[in-house]
């Protein structure tokens, strides 16, 4: 090896073995960017599967599914979730353009989540009110978590489906801090009812 | 006695102004409590990321956000029924378990930050103090491996012999 090869290799093995001592205080004063942020939604049936859905319903009687939240957001988030009620014609979120439904939410469930952990809340209904007039069903009142909202929906008959249909959805907001506001946060779920099935 | 029921009269007068809106909360009342206290929970939550940011464990406090979040649910609830003096009450309620949560988190903070600096003005003493040995040492590396190298040179250079 030559005189200036053994001066570089010298030099570069300091700079490392330097680089290595230095190391604990770097770790503490650089941030290195973290993984994939993103949060969970789910609705699962009455035993906490997703299975066994409310679907055939009927006035006067209960029904219980269970909402969920999940943070991977890599630092504690306060969400909102919103509880929403539908007929087919009505707006959905928009997935594409990240835009909630332009519908009223009936209930709400606020979440504070640190990293890495989940929540999951009972969202007991029913239904009253319920007339059938020609071929429309209408729902006056539905009853979230024993607090009656009236509603007044009207749902025709599906005829391709065979069926009075309505959703119970759910949206989820995030607060941003920068904002000082919440957010849609592009993440929504439901269950589809067929009244009097 | 005529003087006396007088002023008994007036002190409820004045005691019934006092705390009329705590026992009866009108819709305006109530929907201005309601927003004072999502406000408040919004600033509550805020410093909470901010202490966790600086480094500070604060899953107790989430706990109690999560309970003054369910209080103002309730609130919003009931004032959607109607009953603006149980959802004024309920979003008061939230404000005020909110408050305490703000200074709780402001301390946290201000702990965390100082074991952080603690601990980054150890760390780096420490790592100075390394790297200062490891310079000297790599001088007197660098010294003796110069003088090692030149010895194996010198030794390789050809000998000239009488012949």
């Amino acid at each position: 090896m030559s005189f200036e090869g053994l001066k570089l290799s010298y030099m570069l093995s300091c700079f490392v073995l330097g680089l290595i001592v230095l190391s604990p205080t770097l770790v503490m004063v650089i941030t290195l960017p973290g993984g994939e942020r993103f949060s969970e939604l789910w609705i699962l049936g009455p035993g906490h599967m997703a299975e066994d859905y409310p679907f055939d319903v009927r006035a006067g009687e209960s029904y219980s599914v269970y909402v969920g939240v999940g943070n991977h957001m890599g630092s504690s988030s306060y969400y909102v979730v919103y509880v929403k009620f539908r007929n087919q014609s009505e707006a959905l979120p928009n997935a594409t353009a990240g835009t909630p439904s332009p519908l009223s939410p009936l209930y709400e469930y606020r979440v504070f989540l640190e990293d890495g952990e989940s929540w999951e809340g009972p969202l007991n209904f029913s239904f009253s009110g319920v007339l059938l007039s020609g071929n429309q069903y209408l729902v006056e009142r539905l009853r979230i978590n024993g607090v009656v909202f009236t509603v007044d929906k009207l749902a025709s008959w599906d005829g391709e489906n065979n069926g009075y249909f309505y959703q119970l959805f759910i949206e989820l907001w995030i607060y941003s801090a920068d904002l000082d506001e919440f957010q849609f946060h592009n993440r929504f779920v439901g269950v589809w009812l067929n009244m009097g099935g | 006695m005529v003087k006396h029921k007088s002023f008994v009269c007036f002190m409820f007068i004045l005691m019934f102004s006092l705390f009329a809106h705590v026992c009866f909360a009108d819709k305006v009342e109530a929907e201005k409590a309601l927003v004072d206290a999502e406000n408040d929970l919004a600033s509550a939550y805020v410093s909470v990321a901010e202490a966790e940011k600086a480094g500070a464990d604060v899953s107790g406090l989430l706990v109690k956000l999560e309970f003054a979040g369910a209080l103002l649910v309730e609130a919003y609830n009931i004032n959607g029924t109607g009953d603006y003096d149980k959802a004024y009450w309920f979003a008061v309620n939230c404000s005020e378990s909110v408050n305490e949560i703000v200074g709780e988190a402001l301390s946290l903070k201000l702990e965390a930050e100082n074991a952080y600096s603690g601990r980054l003005f150890m760390t780096a003493a420490l790592s100075s103090v390394a790297l200062c040995v490891l310079f000297v040492l790599g001088l007197f590396g660098w010294r003796f491996l110069k003088r090692r190298y030149l010895r194996r040179v010198l030794r390789m250079k050809p000998e000239v012999r009488e012949g």
